[in-house]
This record gives C-alpha cells, sequence and structure tokens, in this order.
C-alpha cells in the first residue's frame, strides 16, 4: 500500500504534507512597477512536524501561506501537496487567517461549525463538534454569543474553533495566539502541540513570538526582509516533553536558539 | 412617613439601567415635546394669517380647511380607500421592484462577464427619469392597479438591482478566502457568506425604496385614475381647493412613514446580530 503510494506521489519523501521548490511571487506583474514580494522560498512540511516561519512584518509570510494553500498563484516555482501539484486548494487542511472574520451574523457556535456545515456534516453532528471545540477553548458559556459581543481574545478562539473543529489533518496558522493571554496562550499552545504530535498531524505557524516558535517547533525558519528569502532554517533539539511550553522555555539551549533567531533578524 | 435614610437607600439602590432607561425616555419625551410646540405655532401662525386676510386662503389653504377636509374625507370613506389603493400600489410595487432588483442584482455577482456585459443598459435605465415614462406605462398597461405597480416597480427596481450588486461586490476578499479554504464552492460562499453579508446594504435599499416606490405609484395615479391618493391631490389641485390637497398631501406623509416604519420593523426582526439597530 504504502509502496503504491510512494509511486504514485513520484518523488516526494515518505510522509511528506507538501513542498515548496522556488517559490516567488510579485503583485502586479502587468503593471509597469511590479512589487517582488517574495524572492524564492523552498521548504517542506512532513507528517507529525510543527514548523514556524518568522520574519519582519510585511516580508511576505501571509502571502506565502495563501500561496501554499491555492488562495493565490505563485509568479514562479512550484508547490506540490502529497507529491503532487496543487490543483485549487488542498483537502483537509485548516487555514486560520490573521484576522478572525468571524461572520457577524452568526454566534460563536454558528462560525464554529461553519467548515462542518460547508463539509455538509449534519446539524447534530456539527453542532456537537463546533460546541467540543469551543469547550476546549474554554468558550462553552459564550456560544449562544454574537462576535460583537465578545473580545478580541475570544474572537481569535472562536477563529480557532473554527479551524478545528473539521478536525483537519494539516494546520496553516497565521498568528493565531497573538490576541490570547499568556496563561490561555501555553494551554492552547500545548493543545495544538498535542494534537500534531499524537495523531501524526502537521502544523505550519506564523508568528512573531520567537519564544512561541522555539518552544513549539521542530524547525524554525527565518525569513528576510522583502523581497524574502530563507536566511536560515534552525532545527530546533530541547530535550523532554515537546509539548510542554514551560519544560521547553527551561531547557538550556532555548535562550541560545531564541538570541540567534533574534540577531538573525536584527542583521536582515 | 420616609425618612431621609430610607429615600438615601433607595436611590442608592436603584438599579442603574432603569435610571439610564428613564432619562433617554425624559430626553426623548423633551423633544417630541419641543417638535409638537413648534408644528403648533406653525399652524397657529398659518391660522392667523389666513384669518386676518395677510394671506388669501384661497390660494394657500389653512390649517382650519385641511381639519374640515380630513374629516370629509374620513365621513364619505374616500380618506380610507384611497390610502388603501395607494399603500397596496406602493407595497406590490415595493416588493416587486426589489424582489427583481436584489435579485438581478445578487445574481450579477455570480458572473463578472455578464455583470460587465449588462453594466451600460443598467446605467441608461438608472438615468431616465421615471417620470417621463408615465405615459408609455398607462399605454401598455391601463388606467387601473397594474400600471400603478408598474410606476411603482420601475421607481424602484434599478434604485435596488445596483444597491444589491455593490453590497455583494463589497465583501471582504479574505473573508471569501476563507470560505474557499474551508472548501466552499460558488454557490456555498454566496448562501453562506455573500447573501448574509449583503443584507446589511440592502436593507439600507428597502428603506430608501420605499419612498421611491410611493412616489411612483402616486405619479402613476397623476397621470390617470379614478381612486388614490395622488388622484385625490391632483383632483384638488384642479380644482383649487387647497386645503383639500394639503389633507391628502398630510396623509400621504403618514402613510410614508408607516410604511418606513414597517421596513425598520422587518430589519431589526431579521437581522438580530446588528447591536446598533436593537
Ligand atoms: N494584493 C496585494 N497587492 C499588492 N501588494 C500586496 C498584496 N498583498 C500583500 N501585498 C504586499 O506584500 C507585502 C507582504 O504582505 P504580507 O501580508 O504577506 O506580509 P506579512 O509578512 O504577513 O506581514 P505581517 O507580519 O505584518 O502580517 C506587503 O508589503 C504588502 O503590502
Ligand atoms: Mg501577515
Amino acid at each position: 500500500m504504502s509502496f503504491a503510494r510512494t509511486i504514485a506521489g513520484g518523488a516526494a519523501a515518505a510522509g511528506e504534507i507538501f513542498a515548496a521548490t522556488d517559490l516567488g511571487k510579485s503583485f502586479g506583474e502587468d503593471d509597469a512597477a511590479p512589487v517582488e514580494v517574495i524572492r524564492s522560498v523552498s521548504f517542506a512540511l512532513a507528517r507529525g512536524e510543527i514548523v514556524s516561519l518568522v520574519g519582519p512584518s510585511g516580508c511576505g509570510k501571509t502571502t506565502l501561506l495563501n500561496l501554499i494553500c491555492g488562495l493565490l498563484a505563485p509568479s514562479r516555482g512550484r508547490i506540490a501537496w502529497f507529491g503532487r501539484p496543487l490543483v485549487g486548494t488542498p483537502e483537509r487542511v485548516g487555514y486560520m487567517l490573521q484576522k478572525d472574520l468571524l461572520l457577524p451574523w452568526r454566534t460563536a457556535v454558528e462560525n464554529a461549525e461553519l467548515g462542518l456545515q460547508i463539509k455538509r456534516v449534519g446539524r447534530a453532528e456539527r453542532r456537537a463538534r463546533a460546541m467540543g471545540a469551543l469547550e476546549r477553548l474554554g468558550l462553552a458559556g459564550f456560544a449562544g454569543f454574537y462576535p460583537s459581543a465578545l473580545s478580541g481574545g475570544m474572537r481569535q478562539r472562536v477563529a480557532l474553533a473554527r479551524t478545528l473543529a473539521p478536525d483537519p489533518e494539516v494546520l496553516l496558522l497565521d498568528e493565531p495566539f497573538s490576541a490570547l493571554d499568556f496563561q490561555t496562550k501555553l494551554l492552547i499552545e500545548r493543545d495544538t502541540a498535542r494534537l500534531v504530535r499524537e495523531e501524526q498531524r502537521a502544523l505550519l505557524l506564523i508568528t512573531h513570538d520567537i519564544e512561541e516558535a522555539v518552544s513549539l517547533s521542530d524547525r524554525v525558519i527565518v525569513l528576510s526582509r522583502r523581497p524574502s528569502r530563507v536566511i536560515t532554517e534552525h532545527r530546533i533539539a530541547l530535550p523532554g516533553d515537546r509539548t510542554d511550553m514551560i519544560q521547553a522555555r527551561e531547557a538550556p539551549d532555548f535562550a541560545h536558539y531564541v538570541r540567534s533567531i533574534w540577531n538573525e533578524l536584527e542583521l536582515h | 412617613m420616609v425618612s431621609v435614610s430610607d429615600r438615601v437607600e433607595t436611590a442608592v439602590m436603584a438599579p442603574k439601567p432603569a435610571g439610564r432607561a428613564r432619562r433617554r425616555w425624559r430626553g426623548r419625551l423633551g423633544v417630541l415635546a419641543a417638535q409638537l410646540a413648534l408644528l403648533a405655532l406653525l399652524l397657529a401662525a398659518w391660522e392667523a394669517a389666513t384669518r386676518g386676510a395677510a394671506v388669501n386662503a384661497f390660494l394657500f389653504g389653512s390649517p382650519g380647511g385641511i381639519a374640515a377636509a380630513l374629516i370629509a374625507a374620513a365621513r364619505d370613506g374616500t380618506l380610507f380607500t384611497d390610502t388603501l389603493v395607494t399603500g397596496l400600489e406602493t407595497l406590490a410595487g415595493f416588493v416587486l421592484g426589489n424582489l427583481l432588483g436584489t435579485g438581478i442584482g445578487l445574481a450579477l455577482w455570480y458572473s463578472r462577464f455578464v455583470s460587465r456585459v449588462l453594466q451600460p443598459f443598467i446605467l441608461a435605465l438608472g438615468s431616465i427619469p421615471i417620470v417621463a415614462l408615465a405615459p408609455i406605462v398607462i399605454i401598455w398597461f391601463g388606467t387601473g392597479f397594474a400600471s400603478k405597480l408598474a410606476m411603482a416597480t420601475l421607481s424602484v427596481v434599478v434604485v435596488s438591482l445596483v444597491i444589491a450588486y455593490k453590497g455583494a461586490l463589497g465583501v471582504d476578499p479574505d473573508q471569501i478566502n476563507l470560505m474557499r479554504s474551508l472548501g466552499a464552492d460558488k454557490h456555498q460562499i454566496f448562501r453562506h457568506l455573500v447573501l448574509p453579508a449583503s443584507l446589511t446594504d440592502i436593507f439600507a435599499g428597502l428603506k430608501l425604496t420605499v419612498g421611491f416606490a410611493l412616489v411612483g405609484a402616486i405619479i402613476g395615479e397623476f397621470m390617470s385614475s379614478d381612486e388614490g391618493l395622488g388622484h385625490a391631490i391632483f383632483k384638488a389641485g384642479s380644482l383649487y381647493v387647497i386645503s383639500k390637497v394639503f389633507a391628502e398631501l398630510a396623509v400621504t406623509v403618514a402613510l410614508a412613514l408607516v410604511l418606513s416604519a414597517l421596513v425598520h420593523r422587518l430589519e431589526r426582526a431579521l437581522l438580530p446580530w446588528r447591536h446598533d439597530l436593537q
């Protein structure tokens, strides 16, 4: 079975989710002065892996994520999902954009079940799964609230619930935890890490928080200013339980990783 | 006997929101009282001017004459039948025009190509003054209900179409991306996102077009009819019964206010997430 899949998957390495090769993007290519946002970026994501992208604001991280999940067409380069060139948008992917983008006419739980509704899951089941996702994020008491009655952090959590409710195999998260308080953030990071590591899913995370990137990830990819390219790729080797965010912060190498990433962002 | 401390206690214990609501209510009463006083003052000045022969009551009517005309119209029942006729024409044209306009406007969202093809035609139709169409409409649809319905519908449809189309185009592209990333097809994006997102604009259009529909119906009645408020105004005007003209105008204004209030109610009922409306 796996042999057949490898053949069908062409050159894809075993367990590879997606691979971006020499990806580039310019906006307004038909204009006299196109804006080159991404010069050349190559990287891959494998099953069970957590990878973070860090880079200065405006360097093209969100654009990169949009390219990877087929919402924007690249100007150069290739994207393969499960070894095949991407057509349309990939399946079983949970994409959470930077803005919460909650629909104001839907209550929290109705927003959380949007993805399930689109996949035509029955009413009772999707309600139950959406409630489950909200409960996990500490929002059970706010299921019937409209977004206009929720705080910024709560709205972000509802958006995260909407992303998690369809049970995606691959998570593409664009600064998902930035509006959370420190406590909630560590808890949700732990839950997300467990979800990915224990069930062999995969997570690509964009963040401005270097400590978050180091404590959570297997690899941290540092991007340069616009037009962006990969400066370095850090393989994070921390001892112990990688779903414990406090333990990760206490590891002796933690500060070393944080400092070297910080320096690279300063220099480029 | 109520002691001072009792009174202080009740004042402190009184729930704040109730106090605020009462204050707001009092503020509204004040505004209403001032408005009524202003109206009474204007009417009194008008009445005094016509009595003192400073102003010709024959040419300018008088509040007393208007009241008499209203009572007479109520007595013989024409006040109610005319209001009902015009109200029905307006409502029917309002509903039909908005269904057509909103339907086409939203449908244009589906096909960029079709919308670009139709754009100049819509603009052309939108720039025709509807009054100018009245003679043709009477020829085509006769002098009865159908021609008034057609006039009211025409007055509504282009505005409603443009508003619905603009509303649909105004949907946040990131929100569309989100729907796509969740695997939504075009139909689902329309149903779950574009349609509800356009409702705010569509309701703004409803509030605007309810007045347009009334104007359309009245113009239709002006051209040719034997009942309705427009007919009554036209007839009284051509007979120089100015007080009667004003009386029918007042009824028309009242009808317009009632219809707008109905639309506002509907909006509040259908858009429960709009906390600003509640
Ligand atoms: N549709 C577009 N047309 C033209 N330029 C665009 C477009 N979208 C993004 N850009 C530009 O591309 C650059 C990168 O944008 P992007 O949103 O990917 O940055 P980012 O790395 O996610 O930034 P941040 O960390 O602040 O979220 C910005 O300079 C932005 O102005
Ligand atoms: Mg961004």
